[in-house]
């Protein structure tokens, strides 16, 4: 099994690109990564992968020129071939007036906690997983999904002196079960080491679902109070991120947040912000320049406070930077990978049983933006939608197609769950987020399953 | 490389594979962005590695490394088996491989002038100039441009005998308008939108593109959206240029005829497929104006190739004909189960991951007419061009499209422009209604760079041809 490089490793290599003649400076961001993924479909393993690779992505200075290289040829030699290539490049194109310098020497926050386990985890001891799993389904019911560990490790060292260096581990395991007449169920778990998760209560959980939406009826589209469980809370907080929370998208006008510090955006009871240091989440303790991370509150009880930046956009915003760049060159500009949503102080019963009549949606599917600046996005519902009557789930219902303005959404929750859960987002970083009630949200079309 | 490829083909036969193929893969990709005639990035990356995938008693394995030493090819390929053994724990039917003829041989992509090659200088200077004409526009915010180019090579030895060589390079280039005010963000994109017009094929292809030449109107229009009426809300006559059928054609036809989606063994992570194996000749799909092809070996296209990641073959599949659907894409594996063949359509992201079944060149065939004869044909209805935004249910059945901009069309000519348009419908309803397909005149091969399939995430660059299109009583203008 691969093993962590460490520092000191990390650090030698790294000098064959930081010691580079001809440049004024150097950025190598190392990330060395290995890990399985068990995938499973009708009850089977199908598709099982391991891997590790090891990259640097270097980045030279010169003139306030900026070229970015990046090879897995993890050696000094391929370091310096590397860090030739960006100097290369930065020979070509004009200074660029916003550059701000590299990220200065600064300690970062101690990284999570790595754990061996996980990190080594046989190909047997995920298919045992897999098959705990799968062993919650009953007759008539098959379960797809994925059962993945990683390892990683990530540094980052310039020529100002900063070196920073994390290893990590995750786990998850995350299960769609369906069967019966349109049955469909999901659930999955995110943790840092396999010994937090259980694979049989994920696909129990699942199981149920799916049990509890077979034979879904048609419902009208429309305007409809739904219950919004965690996974479905990610895709809005996880676009949000996108065409929200960015620095550079904010200043620029892009953002639905553009020109509304300090305005209330939500309810009063909604509360986001990003930490990678916290526990609950999966986060690096600096960013991908160097900058040590921390709490950042993004919208403090309804009120919109502030977007995260990195070194370039808070230069060009008069701001400081929250350590929030990704890998360059990244024009879309800092990103919150880590997000939560504060909890609040209802369960998903009380939700349900204070509704008259509206929606329970399990997650959303394949969801994209339909009107950036007024953050309106579509997608669909799937693996368990339900009608609400009377305080009490009635059926489950066919899949709707949703067009919703998120800032709406928020501005109208009326309850926040008290259990948080990460969850994952198609396309984004997972957010630990609780379940929502919204009074109102646009069904706009529906599908036939 | 190649021998690379054979050494972990033969070690994981060794360790006890009754199957086994060894893939080496490099890739190499530059890519320049432009804003406003600052550089927004430039750089570089290069990635090198090897994956061995096994079949062991019907079950599949699958390890893949950075490093080449013999010892690691032989750790890697011991692994692979492993991984295999231990899927049986779950018994399942085991894997039955189509049978295929072992090939060798090497395969180039078609190419005149090799992008790599170019001065950067040079690349530069057209992003430069191209933004400069559309910051010439007054009111305009940005002006983006951006240069994108990959190579792979690719070398594959199977336990059958199939040893392969090939090189793909691609390229393609796009500029981008956007204009900023009053709660509004309106952006157009040329040749496309998502970094413009990609194709395998080099420099000459993005000498082509006229991104200099059309800058202007491109930020001209940007600007002029801003102030331009929302696309009212109502069923109407759609017609949709050939950049967007390019899309409508990847996500409610591409993807619902991927035969592993239709198998569920997708079902997870970006679902299954409304599309049933027992539907071939039978489904009635769309209007018999619509024929849809898979076609590997097209010139240029982002799904080209001599042999997929399998050593099948590339073949042009008829998928639907008239109206009817006849076939899905394929792989060895999926094929044998409904008693076919492969396709040939397996494609990995790189060296690290599995293959899976991936697009080809997925093209609607030309019907008659341009699209200036389609919009002159229309009495009533909207035309939009150049999309935004997608999104489709997990069976590929209910989707929803946002275009850049689009016109009423009345009598026949464009007149009010709109802004913020998009449709939504029923993919066999939406193809039903289809009942006008332009001609070869207007009929481009696009590329789309960034189709994400499977666990762990694979990138995929797929090629679609399409023609516009006409389509009736369609739900435009949906608002939340």
């Amino acid at each position: 099994m691969p093993g962590l490089l460490g520092p000191d490793e990390v650090r030698r290599v790294a000098d064959a690109a930081l010691n580079l003649p001809g440049a004024d400076g150097v950025e190598v961001l190392f990330m060395h990564e290995w890990g399985g993924l068990t995938r499973f479909a009708s009850s089977s393993i199908h598709q099982s992968t391991h891997r590790e690779d090891t990259g640097l992505r270097i980045r030279v200075v010169k003139e306030g020129r900026i070229g970015v290289a990046a090879s897995n040829d993890f050696s000094p030699e391929g370091a310096l071939r590397t860090a030739e290539s960006a100097l290369e490049m930065a020979n070509v194109v004009a200074p660029d007036p916003l550059f701000p310098g590299l990220a200065p020497p600064a300690p970062t926050p101690d990284p999570p906690a790595f754990d061996e386990a996980t990190a080594s985890t046989t190909p047997e001891q995920r298919a045992d997983g897999v098959a705990e799993l799968v062993a919650q389904c009953p007759e008539g019911f098959t379960a797809a999904g994925a059962l993945e560990t990683l390892a990683s490790e990530v540094a980052l060292a310039n020529t100002e002196g900063q070196f920073c260096y994390a290893p990590s581990s995750q786990a998850s395991v995350t299960t769609v079960v369906t069967g019966g007449d349109g049955g469909a169920g999901f659930a999955e778990v995110f943790a840092s080491a396999t010994k937090a998760f259980d694979p049989a209560a994920v696909g129990k959980r699942a199981a149920d679902k799916a049990v509890a939406s077979r034979s879904p009826r048609d419902l009208d589209p429309g305007r409809y109070t739904v219950v919004l469980e965690p996974s479905a809370v990610s895709t809005l907080v996880g676009f949000l991120a996108w065409i929200g929370f960015g620095g550079r998208s904010l200043f620029e006008g892009r953002s639905c947040f553009s020109g509304k510090e300090g305005e209330q955006v939500a309810a009063p009871i909604v509360s986001i912000y990003d930490d990678a240091t916290a526990d609950g989440t999966l986060g690096l303790p600096f960013d991908f320049e160097g900058v040590p991370r921390s709490r950042v509150d993004l919208i403090d009880r309804g009120v919109f406070e502030t977007a995260v930046y990195d070194l370039r956009t808070a230069k060009q915003a008069g701001k400081r930077t929250t350590g929030h760049a990704l890998p360059p060159p990244n024009p879309e500009g800092p990103f919150p990978l880590n997000l939560f949503m504060a909890p609040g102080d209802s369960s998903l019963e009380d939700m349900i049983a204070s509704t008259e009549r509206g929606v329970l949606v399990t997650r959303f599917h394949y969801t994209n933006v339909v009107h950036p600046v007024e953050s309106t996005i579509t997608g669909m519902t799937r693996d368990g939608t339900f009608l609400i009557e009377n305080g009490e789930i009635a059926h489950p219902v066919k899949n709707f197609r949703f067009t919703q303005s998120i800032v709406e959404a928020l501005k109208g929750t009326e309850m926040v769950g008290r259990d948080t859960e990460l969850a994952s987002e198609f396309f984004f970083s997972a957010s630990r987020v609780p379940a929502l009630k919204v009074s109102s949200f646009n069904f706009s079309g529906r599908s036939d399953h | 490389m190649l021998d690379v490829a054979k050494q972990a083909m033969q070690a994981a036969r060794s360790a006890g594979a009754d199957y086994a193929d060894g893939r080496v893969v490099i890739d190499d990709e530059e890519s320049i962005t432009v804003r406003n005639q600052e550089m927004e990035g430039i750089d570089r990356s290069t990635s090198q590695g090897l994956g061995i995938r096994v079949l062991v008693n019907g079950y599949w394995g699958f390890a893949a490394t950075a490093r080449q030493e013999p010892e690691e090819i032989e750790r890697t390929a011991r692994l692979a088996v492993e991984i295999a053994k231990a899927a049986s724990r779950l018994p399942m039917d085991p894997v039955v491989l189509s049978e295929v003829e072992p090939v060798t041989g090497t395969w180039h992509s078609p190419m005149q002038v090799d992008p790599f090659n170019v001065p950067l200088e040079e690349k530069v200077a057209m992003l430069m100039e191209a933004t400069r004409r559309m910051q010439s526009i007054q009111g305009l915010a940005f002006g983006e441009g951006g240069i994108d180019l990959f190579r792979r090579r690719t070398f594959l030895a199977t336990s059958e005998g199939t040893e392969i060589e090939q090189t793909t390079v691609q390229s393609g280039a796009g500029i981008e308008a956007t204009a900023l005010g009053d709660g509004e963000m309106q952006r157009r994109s040329f040749p496309n939108s998502f970094r413009g017009h990609v194709s395998a094929a080099g420099w000459e292809h993005i000498l082509t593109l006229g991104l200099i030449e059309e800058a202007e109107r491109i930020g001209t229009e940007a600007v002029e959206l801003l102030s331009a009426e929302e696309c009212p809300s109502e069923v109407t006559t759609l017609v949709l240029d050939s950049g967007q059928v390019e899309l409508q054609i990847h996500e409610s036809i591409g993807h619902p005829v991927e035969l592993d989606r239709v198998l569920g063994m997708e079902e997870a992570y970006a679902g299954s497929s409304f599309v049933r194996p027992d539907d071939r000749g039978r489904l009635r799909y769309g209007s018999p104006l619509i024929s849809i092809t898979a076609d590997a070996s097209l010139p240029g296209g982002l799904g080209s190739f001599g042999w997929d990641d399998e050593g099948v073959p590339a073949q042009r599949v008829p998928i639907i004909v008239d109206g009817v659907f006849q076939n899905f894409i394929s792989s060895r594996e999926t094929a044998s189960v409904i008693g076919q063949t492969s396709s040939g359509a397996m494609r990995a992201d790189g060296w690290a991951h599995y293959p899976l079944i991936r697009m080809t060149n997925i093209s609607i065939e030309p019907r008659e007419g341009s699209l200036a004869d389609i919009i002159g044909d229309t009495k009533d209805g909207v035309f939009l061009s150049t999309n935004t935004s997608w999104s489709i249910d997990d069976k590929r059945v209910n989707f929803q499209f946002g275009c850049e901009i689009a016109w009423r069309i009345e009598d026949g000519r464009l007149t009010t422009m709109y802004r913020n348009p998009n449709y939504t419908g029923i993919t066999t309803e939406f193809w039903g209604s289809c009942d006008a397909v332009g001609g070869r005149e207007d009929w481009t091969l696009w590329g789309t760079p960034n189709c994400g399939k499977g666990q762990p995430d694979q990138v995929a660059r797929v090629g679609h041809g399409a023609s516009p299109a006409r389509f009736r009583n369609v739900q435009v203008g949906v608002r939340g």
